[in-house]
């Protein structure tokens, strides 16, 4: 009964007014928050472009406003105060009135609070309920199980059973379900314009729901501290059109195959390289070496590393040359990294670079 | 001063004869050895500031990493032990022994005792505080210091992931866990059971209730936290699972166990300032606290209140939507007693007669700061919000708000006001002025910017950010804002250091106060008071320079009073406790039969010290 | 202002404006809670560790059931040794009862007689609990078996040693007893250590109730 009508009432307050409608509504606040909006900031909360990151968008700018207000009625009651009730050159040395209160003040500052706090808190927990509904069952749900490892993301697509690291590809306007978990420490997934963040914990498996609705590129980067590299553990997330060369599915037709064969020379070196200097201990490339069993310090997937945009959760651009330089030394790269330095040779580093490249 | 009819100033009683059991030290071996309140407080007090300037200089280090993107500065390990500590050290070792210092200074003279319930476990304290500073600190020099945050979440704490900077951590608290709750206990009785006659609890100072409230969350809230370290240390040492999810463990424990303590444990570092301002600022407005009672009614709700609130640190580690919306609720209450405080004091001002000493300038800018502060943590406590600030730089903005803005400002202010009753001297107002505007200017500009990185994506903890991700300008404001508050802060460490020496004497009574502690000279002498106040209202010194509200009763020539003696029992106790604690860390250098060794001898140690400690005369 | 003049007045009258704390031993002295001082901080510290053994008895029930292979509860608990150890806890309750009613009548030599024997009493728990652990860890079960080995025995070991600090506050203070340092005026602090006796007994109640028979029960 509770539910249903905190959720009825926050639902219809939702509905009737958008973050950006609100927006306007606050011009005070936009000059407390001095930029705060500034909208092409890649990581905006406050430009959503996602149904979780609305929603959260939405309370922000409802306690925004409010705070706002309450803040001024201190501010300006204190400076008033402050030009009123200063002891002034010439004043003598009476006493001011020694009053020890005022029973009706008490009252309606602790009355005017708590109903204020009463309907908020009605709101808040409608929103709770909100973010924490299940998608419907009937509509396109794309499954990710989601495992934090120090420093990258391993993204385990549950239908096509594609494996990807830090780069996660989703659909405008489909629903999308995550089931994080860690394989070691605590992480948390953080898109800022699309969700609000959720842990990834070892040993248990949280879901975060979210309908992304604009399409493109979205940064963000794990939010629990999880050691020496968890500055430098990104994500990316991109957003299909359901459509076109670039749609979603598309896209998960390309990754379902195999890995490409080499065809230049260097290539061939490269993934002679790949298979004999110890890299296949770690990495699988299907076609060509799989590991069963991920651990701890196994790395991600290279079938396609080729068509990612960055390595390494984000630390380099993808190129040959970032890819080389990563191979020789890893650690130089980001701090700590747990994949070993195998001490490859200029030559050998280029190779297995011009080959990972090639596999897109 | 027109309308006084008694002058403070002025009051003459023949000196009473001071009995102790043995005659007391002089110089450093009284320091050692003292029982004296005032003389434990003040070492508090300035541990505490020392170390205000240790955490400083950990922060100014990191803010340099932090000032423009893709800085090599400093390396990610580097970054987090130094954020650690910082923390840890601000939290443990500067707001809490400087409240201490407060606490121990002021309490007896408050209510009007000559000294705390229980003076050799007062001292007791004290040791064992600082043993366990000196353990979390020499992690700098053996392996490095703990570098998991100062909430240390379990997995990256344990044997696994965790450095040996953590064992240094879990057993320097569990030492100022132990420290903590002695005084606790120690303070509750001094509080409840010592008051001067007629001093009911309701004409108990604010500044009182604030420190009896404390002592309470204190006593209840470290228990769980001490637990959760021990069952961490357990896990180090001995391969216990606790935390261990292979084995079924659940790094969830840790979060509760913690936060069971550590939202409290934010009421315990701004209760004290907020009492501290509710001294003040009467006192500078000349009239009494506006509504007394609801200020301190409102201390103990919050007190009550933020032992049911703690989960609200965990909204994304997924609970669970009851969960959340239950912590949601629980903790937006707090707003309205923390809003009853606000506005009585705003009620103090109006109509007053202020003067602006820079006591009063703290104690005011203390309003507006917190309330930002607190206004950003009710953002926090709306889950759906939380899910975008958790962890992100507008937590780092909520909580330097309410910690630097709000408990630090506050002790200044208390700085500032009870210098001359401490010293008996006046710090230098100038320069206090200097001190105040420049901290003021410079924690805005660090903190302020902060609330927008957070909106913008920046997480908490990172030691380095890329160009395009846009958080330049802010992070460069932060940077230079920590330079502007190391200039104030320079300032005041000088103000401290010439106004001992060279301050203008202060009298019993400079600003024309209110409540016992200026009946006594300054500094107060061992026995605190040679007359003994009757106490008829909440400002009896008031009202007895005013309304002869107050009787005093000087004592008889040639009357005596019972003052506990030195004693060397509570630092050599306090030893043999921080022994074990060794033997503990050796056990991480060198495994094998140290810890045992080590710690067999230490409880010999720690009884054969406590037989003597109990056969001693007082 | 006549109003404050007869309350001083009555608050000399009653000599408490007196109580200025000379001479006297402010230890025990009856306070404004009318509770001595000493039993007040015992008071308190109970309370602290209320939550201390919560804390510890809650991460138990948390793992309850949660433990990955190693042995369970039912396979290693031997209720009837732990039901003689309980009686032997329980009997040193009513010994330590005792001893705080002689005290309180000023018959000190018998107080510190029941002293002794309570100490005796816990003494022999410890050995009993010395000798389960030993047992136990021979059917298999130590502290890194599993969850269910690690919290059972840190929340024993604790209260075991609990039990043991409470011996030697015990035997220290038949020592003041004896030598006549805790006279009858001082019984407050026999009381004392009857208080943390009869609370580390209570939790034992609780953890043998929940721990032990609830395993039995169930
Ligand atoms: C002095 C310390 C202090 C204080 C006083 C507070 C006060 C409050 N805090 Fe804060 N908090 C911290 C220190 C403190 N906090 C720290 C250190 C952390 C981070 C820990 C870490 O992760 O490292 C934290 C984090 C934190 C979080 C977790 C954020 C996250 O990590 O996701 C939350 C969530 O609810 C929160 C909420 C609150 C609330 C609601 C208050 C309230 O008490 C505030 C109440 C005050 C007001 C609201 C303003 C005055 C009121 C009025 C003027 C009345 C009118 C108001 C209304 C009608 C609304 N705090
Ligand atoms: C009461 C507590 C308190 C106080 C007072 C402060 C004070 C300051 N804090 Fe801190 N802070 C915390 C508690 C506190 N902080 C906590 C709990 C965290 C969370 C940690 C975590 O994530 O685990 C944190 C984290 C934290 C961060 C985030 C780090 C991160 O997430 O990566 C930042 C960043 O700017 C910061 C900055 C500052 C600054 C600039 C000050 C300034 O106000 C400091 C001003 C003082 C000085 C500038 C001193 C200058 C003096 C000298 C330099 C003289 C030196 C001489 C000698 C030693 C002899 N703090
Ligand atoms: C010890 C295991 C290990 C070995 C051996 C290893 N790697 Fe890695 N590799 C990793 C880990 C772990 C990561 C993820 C590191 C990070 O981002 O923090 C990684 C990341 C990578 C990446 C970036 C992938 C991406 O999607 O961002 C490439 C490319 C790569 N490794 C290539 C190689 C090559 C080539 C070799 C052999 C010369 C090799 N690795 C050997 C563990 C290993
Ligand atoms: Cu992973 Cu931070
Ligand atoms: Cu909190």
């Amino acid at each position: 009964m509770f539910r249903k009508t905190t959720k009825q009432l926050s639902d219809w307050l939702i509905a009737a007014t958008s973050s950006r409608s609100f927006a306007l509504l606050a011009p005070i606040a936009v000059a407390l928050l001095l930029g705060a909006c500034s909208s092409n900031h890649p990581r905006d909360t406050l430009n959503p472009a996602g149904d979780g990151a609305q929603i959260s968008a939405w309370f922000f700018w409802l306690y925004m406003i409010l705070d706002t207000v309450i803040f001024a009625i201190v501010v300006g009651a204190l400076t008033i105060a402050l030009l009123k009730f200063s002891k002034k050159k010439g004043d003598d040395d009476s006493l001011p009135p020694q009053n020890h209160g005022n029973m009706k003040l008490e009252v309606i500052w602790t009355v005017i609070p708590t109903l204020i706090l009463v309907v908020l808190g009605v709101i808040t927990i409608g929103g709770v309920f909100k973010l924490a509904e299940k998608p419907a069952e009937e509509q396109k749900v794309i499954e990710v199980d989601v495992t934090g490892k120090q420093w990258w993301w391993e993204f385990d697509y549950r239908d096509s059973k594609i494996s990807t690291a830090n780069e996660l590809h989703v659909e405008e306007g489909t629903q999308v379900a995550l089931h994080l978990t860690s394989a070691d420490v605590i992480h948390a997934f953080w898109v800022p314009r699309v969700s609000g963040k959720r842990d990834a914990t070892p040993g248990r498996s949280y879901p975060l729901y979210f309908k992304p609705f604009e399409k493109g590129e979205f940064v963000g980067q794990c939010a629990e501290l999880c050691g020496a590299s968890h500055a430098r553990m990104g994500i990316k997330m991109i957003v299909h059109p359901v459509k076109g060369a670039d749609s979603y599915d598309n896209w998960v037709k390309g990754q379902l195959a195999q890995a490409a064969a080499p065809t230049t020379a260097l290539q061939k070196a490269g993934k002679k390289v790949f298979e004999t200097k110890g890299c296949a201990s770690c990495h699988t490339i299907r076609g060509v070496k799989e590991l069963s069993q991920r651990s701890r310090t196994t790395g991600p997937d290279l079938t396609h590393v080729g068509s990612r945009t960055t390595i390494a959760a984000l630390a380099l651009t993808n190129n040959e040359e970032n890819l080389a330089k990563w191979v020789k030394n890893p650690q130089s790269v980001k701090e700590a990294a747990l994949m070993t330095n195998l001490n490859l040779s200029d030559a050998d580093a280029k190779a297995v670079a011009a080959y990972l490249f090639s596999l897109k | 001063m027109s309308a006084k009819l008694h002058d403070i100033e002025a009051l003459q009683a023949p000196e009473p004869h001071m009995h102790y059991e043995r005659p007391g030290k002089t110089g450093l071996m009284d320091w050692l050895t003292t029982v004296d309140h005032k003389k434990v407080g003040v070492v508090y007090w300035a541990a505490g500031a020392f170390f205000l300037l240790v955490g400083g200089l950990e922060a100014l280090l990191f803010r340099i990493q932090l000032a423009v993107p893709d800085n090599d500065f400093m390396g990610g390990e580097t970054f987090n032990g130094l954020v650690t500590m910082h923390a840890t050290t601000m939290v443990f070792l500067a707001i809490m022994p400087m409240t201490a210092g407060f606490a121990n200074f002021l309490v007896p003279l408050l209510i009007g005792a000559r000294d705390v319930a229980f003076p050799r476990l007062n001292a007791w304290s004290l040791w064992t505080f600082l043993g366990g500073a000196l353990v979390i600190n020499a992690s700098f020099l053996f392996g490095g210091p703990p570098a998991a945050g100062w909430t240390g979440y379990a997995p990256l704490t344990g044997p696994e992931f965790g450095g040996t900077g953590i064992d240094f951590w879990w057993s320097g608290l569990a030492l100022l866990s132990a420290s903590s709750m002695a005084a606790s206990i120690n303070f509750i009785v001094t509080i409840l059971n010592m008051r001067a006659p007629g001093m009911t609890l309701l004409r108990v100072p604010v500044l009182g209730w604030m420190m009896l409230v404390i002592q309470f969350l204190l006593a209840l809230s470290f228990p769980p936290v001490t637990v959760g370290l021990i069952l961490l240390g357990f896990d180090r040492m001995f391969g216990t699972t606790f935390y261990n999810v292979s084995m079924g463990g659940d790094p969830q424990l840790w979060q509760h166990l913690f936060w069971l303590f550590g939202h409290p444990e934010v009421y315990v570092l701004i209760l004290p300032a907020m009492g501290i301002v509710s001294e003040i600022l009467p006192v500078f407005a000349r009239r009494p606290l506006f509504g007394q009672t609801a200020v301190i009614f409102s201390g103990i709700f919050i007190g009550f209140v933020g032992f049911g609130v703690w989960a609200h640190h965990m909204f994304t580690a997924g609970m669970g939507p009851v969960a959340d919306a239950a912590f949601a609720a629980t903790t937006a209450i707090i707003a309205i007693p923390t809003g009853v405080k606000i506005f009585n004091w705003l009620g103090t001002l109006w109509g007053g007669k202020m003067t602006y000493p820079t006591p009063m300038l703290f104690a005011i800018a203390f309003i507006p700061i917190f309330t930002l502060g607190g206004l950003s943590g009710l953002m926090h406590a709306a889950a759906p919000l939380d899910l975008q600030q958790h962890d992100s730089y507008f937590v780092v903005a909520h909580f330097h708000y309410v910690l630097v803005g709000g408990a630090l400002l506050g002790l200044f202010a208390g700085t500032y006001f009870y210098f001359p009753k401490v010293t008996g001297r006046m710090m230098s107002d100038g320069l206090g002025k200097a001190h105040f505007w420049l901290f003021l200017i410079g924690m805005n500009i660090t903190f302020f910017p902060q609330h927008m990185l957070g909106n913008e994506g920046m997480p908490r903890r990172i030691y380095t950010y890329p160009a395009d991700a846009q958080w330049d300008l802010y992070n460069m404001l932060g940077t230079i804002g920590v330079i502007i508050m190391t200039v104030a802060m320079l300032i005041f460490v000088y103000n401290v250091i010439v106004s001992v020496k060279k301050g203008a004497i202060a009298g019993r009574d400079p600003w024309d106060a209110a409540t016992l502690e200026w009946l006594t000279e300054s500094p107060p002498k061992v026995q605190n008071f040679d007359f003994t106040p009757i106490v008829l209202s909440e400002r009896p010194v008031w009202d007895h320079k005013y309304t002869e509200g107050m009787e005093i009763i000087a004592p008889e020539k040639g009357e005596s009073f019972h003052m506990p003696s030195y004693s060397w029992k509570p630092m050599i106790s306090s030893g043999f406790v921080l022994m074990l604690i060794i033997g503990i860390l050796l056990n991480t250098f060198m495994p094998g039969n140290w810890l045992w060794i080590v710690a067999a001898l230490a409880a010999v140690g720690v009884v054969g010290s406590v037989w003597a400690w109990v056969s001693e005369p007082v | 202002m006549s109003a404050h003049a007869a309350e001083a007045a009555d608050l000399i009258d009653h000599g408490h404006a007196g109580d200025d704390g000379h001479g006297h031993d402010e230890l025990v002295e009856n306070n404004y809670m009318k509770v001595p001082n000493v039993k007040l901080a015992i008071w308190t510290f109970l309370g602290s560790e209320c939550m201390f053994f919560g804390s510890l008895i809650a991460t138990y029930f948390f793992y309850l059931d949660k433990s990955i292979g190693g042995l369970l509860p039912k396979e290693v608990f031997s209720i009837g040794i732990t039901s003689i150890s309980t009686f032997i806890l329980l009997t040193s309750s009513f010994t330590m009862a005792m001893a705080v009613d002689t005290a309180k009548s000023g018959l000190m030599s018998k107080s510190r007689n029941w002293l002794l024997i309570t100490a005796l009493c816990g003494a022999t728990f410890v050995g009993f609990q010395v000798y389960e652990f030993w047992h136990f860890v021979h059917l298999g079960l130590t502290l890194q078996t599993s969850l269910f080995g690690s919290t059972f025995y840190v929340m024993t070991g604790f209260h075991g040693a609990h039990v043991s600090v409470g011996v030697i506050w015990l035997l220290m203070v038949a020592k003041l007893v004896h030598s006549g340092k805790i006279p009858a005026e001082r019984a407050v602090f026999v009381e004392s250590a009857g208080l943390y006796w009869h609370f580390v007994d209570i939790v034992w109640i609780v953890i043998f109730t929940f721990v032990y028979l609830l395993e039995f029960a169930k």
